[in-house]
């Protein structure tokens, strides 16, 4: 078991967000944090945070993955168009949902793969990379619409990713335990299988793990393909919130909220560390000071003054943090 | 390898240069003369057509389609002029329009009908062109210049008046009293700021207390649809609902049905899509301000090819809005606002 200090270090991101929170409701006591605010959330949560650890993974073995927004938006409009074929428009509800998992996870899966590829067989920075597939893979999803949205049955997934409580065994959208369970495989993963200790090797110092004979290529590609699969996830999660629609211009920077989330979350971006608990948390802080601002009735201007801000801070403090760790 | 990457190289080139040829062959296919072809090209019957550019806010919207099938029509009707339909593809995406301007200038288009998605960033792009000898009509939403000279003529709904329009119905369906809250959609869009305006002074006139929180829902549906859904989490107690456009009352609808408070509201949209209008017929929207963007995309070409023949063109077109509820909705008048047939009038 760890020592009751190495959980606190574990949950301090968690934490963070708590404090948040109560100076929230604290300084302003005529908006409390209601319970609909809290759901409301959690599903805004959703899609940020999924792809976030996906992003967290690929952070910590030092690469990028800027294509984030543009393979979820292709994930969307394949799946919104594969379920408007002929065959399937009159399929029921479950063959659908079914169909429409394996269509959005598939796509994210084929555009991490190809990610993978790029930069294990090419030798290129993944900066670059995928700043190529974020012109290619939105350039697709426009193709394969015509440019405009595509309309279909949300064969009851909408249901999965409502603020409001749809379901009577759970308080809060089906879709964020999905997010939640997720998130806990990628942690477990990380920190407990060969693959996440070999990720971390290959971010503190690629030179090193190659002399330790770690199947560089392979460990990096295997990164990339989860990742993509997440960012599928995600965008069957944002077809369903669109109610059924796969749209071509959905998500545009959604690498900056992933990154920002990752970063939030403690990781370096020189690679090497980082934690699925401190990513989530940085999605739920983003996610809380949108749902917070509008409370108070900021206009959007004050928030994104404030919000910049509050990154830097939430990065410094961690910063200073560790330094007092390592001194 | 290193060997035959000359001939790669070689290889693409010319199959690129080929391309490049045959483009250049098909843009050159002489247009079908009619009876007397003998004639010297220097004749009015045979000069080429007029170009004339419509750039679009975006080009994913419903509403934007409508604009191009309204431009397609004078372009048939006039029979002299080639319409270019191109935007920006993301409704918010500034740059990518003012270089889209730079670059229909540097083509030496004929005209530009152009609507602007900011009043500011955009007027230095249309000076730019009008210097250039390319008359600049601008449509749909409004640029901070002076009419006649900085552009030909502005050719847009009443924008004002149809918030106007939704903000008295609004009164009238809440019998004068109760919370109304606004959406606004983005910051720095003409249009819609005097759409949210005018619901804003008419439902105050009206008695109704306006919640106006000054929160934009961005570009995308999926942005008003957080935005709404933050909004109604905050304003749980609201009896009325204006959202000035198609996204944000999409949107908004959206985030209304996941909380089971459509039909519950008064809920008044602006402009229309299939999906909105569906939600009219099953009466989770009250009702809908449509312009008349077919007439729009119509009328500003024309104008552009009134401009370029030497007519006089009016500085302001009107092109009109209308508030269509559900006992409304089947009219033959309201059929053709709501739901026209552009697959037939774009011809694909």
């Amino acid at each position: 078991m760890p020592h009751a200090r190495t959980w606190l270090r574990i949950l301090a991101p968690l934490l963070g967000v708590f404090i948040v929170a109560m100076i929230f409701v604290i300084a302003a006591p005529a908006h409390p944090l209601t319970a609909l605010d809290l759901r409301t959330i959690a599903v805004q949560t959703v899609i940020v945070a999924t792809v976030a650890c996906g992003m967290t993974l690929v952070i910590i073995s030092g690469g990028l993955d800027l294509s984030v927004g543009s393979s979820l938006a292709l994930a969307t409009v394949v799946t919104a168009s594969i379920l408007n074929s002929d065959s399937l428009i009159h399929a029921s509800p479950l063959t659908r949902s079914l169909i429409a998992i394996f269509a959005a996870v598939g796509t994210g899966l084929i555009c991490g793969i190809y990610n993978g590829l790029l930069i294990t067989k090419l030798k290129i920075a993944p900066f670059i990379v995928t700043l190529g597939t974020l012109g290619f893979f939105r350039g697709v999803a426009k193709w394969i619409s015509d440019s405009s949205p595509i309309q279909t049955d949300p064969s009851g997934l909408d249901l999965w990713v409502r603020p409001a409580t749809t379901f009577a065994w759970t308080p809060v959208a089906p879709a964020v335990w999905v997010m939640l369970l997720l998130a806990i495989g990628i942690a477990v993963l990380l920190k407990f299988s060969i693959l996440g200790r070999q990720t971390i090797a290959i971010g503190s110092n690629e030179e090193a793990a190659r002399r330790c004979a770690v199947p560089i290529d392979r460990v990096k590609l295997i990164i990339y393909a989860i990742a993509g699969s997440l960012v599928g996830l995600a965008g069957l999660a944002q077809f369903a919130r669109l109610g059924g629609s796969g749209d071509p211009t959905v998500q545009v920077g959604l690498e900056l909220k992933a990154v920002a989330a990752v970063v939030i979350g403690g990781a370096s971006l020189a690679g090497g560390s980082g934690s699925i608990v401190g990513t989530i948390a940085g999605a739920v802080l983003m996610a809380m000071l949108d749902n917070r601002c509008t409370a108070l009735g900021w206009p959007n201007y004050v928030q994104e003054i404030v919000v910049g801000h509050i990154i830097i801070g939430a990065v410094a403090l961690d910063r200073w943090r560790a330094r007092r760790h390592a001194g | 390898m290193k060997s035959c990457l000359p001939a790669i190289s070689f290889s693409l080139k010319t199959c690129l240069l080929a391309g490049l040829l045959s483009l250049a062959a098909c843009d050159k296919k002489p247009e079908p003369t009619p009876a007397p072809a003998a004639k010297p090209a220097a004749s009015s019957s045979a000069q080429p057509k007029l170009k004339i550019a419509v750039v679009p806010k975006g080009t994913t919207h419903e509403y934007w389609k409508s604009i191009h099938a309204g431009a397609k029509k004078a372009e048939k009707e006039l029979g002299n002029i080639e319409i270019t339909f191109r935007g920006p593809e993301k409704e918010d995406d500034r740059e990518q329009q003012i270089a889209l301007m730079e670059n229909l200038i540097s083509a030496k288009y004929d005209a530009i009908v152009l609507a602007p998605l900011d009043e500011n960033a955009l007027v230095a792009p249309t000076k730019q062109a009008m210097a250039a000898k390319i008359p600049v009509v601008i449509m749909d939403s409004g640029l901070k210049a002076t009419p006649g000279t900085d552009y030909i003529s502005f050719v847009a709904t009443d924008n004002e008046n149809g918030g106007k329009l939704a903000g008295r119905r609004m009164g009238e369906l809440l019998g004068g009293k109760g919370k109304v809250l606004l959406l606004r959609y983005i910051e720095g869009s003409a249009s819609t700021a005097l759409r949210e305006n005018g619901f804003a002074s008419a439902a105050k006139e009206a008695g109704l207390t306006l919640i106006d929180p000054k929160r934009y829902a961005g570009a995308t549906r999926a942005s008003a649809q957080e935005a709404a859904e933050n909004l109604l989490a905050a304003n749980g107690d609201v009896v009325g609902i204006f959202c000035p456009n198609e996204s944000t009352t999409f949107g908004m609808m959206l985030a209304l049905k996941a909380r089971g408070m459509n039909g519950k509201v008064r809920f008044i949209g602006f402009d229309s899509s299939k999906e909105t209008v569906d939600a009219m017929a099953a009466g989770d929207i009250n009702a809908l301000v449509v312009q008349s963007p077919i007439r729009m995309g119509y009328l500003a070409v024309k104008a552009a090819a009134d401009q370029l023949a030497g007519k006089k063109v009016e500085t302001r077109i009107d092109t009109g809005v209308t508030l269509i509820s559900k006992d409304t909705m089947n009219t033959p008048e309201s059929k053709e606002l709501l739901s026209p047939d552009l697959k037939a009038l774009l011809g694909n």
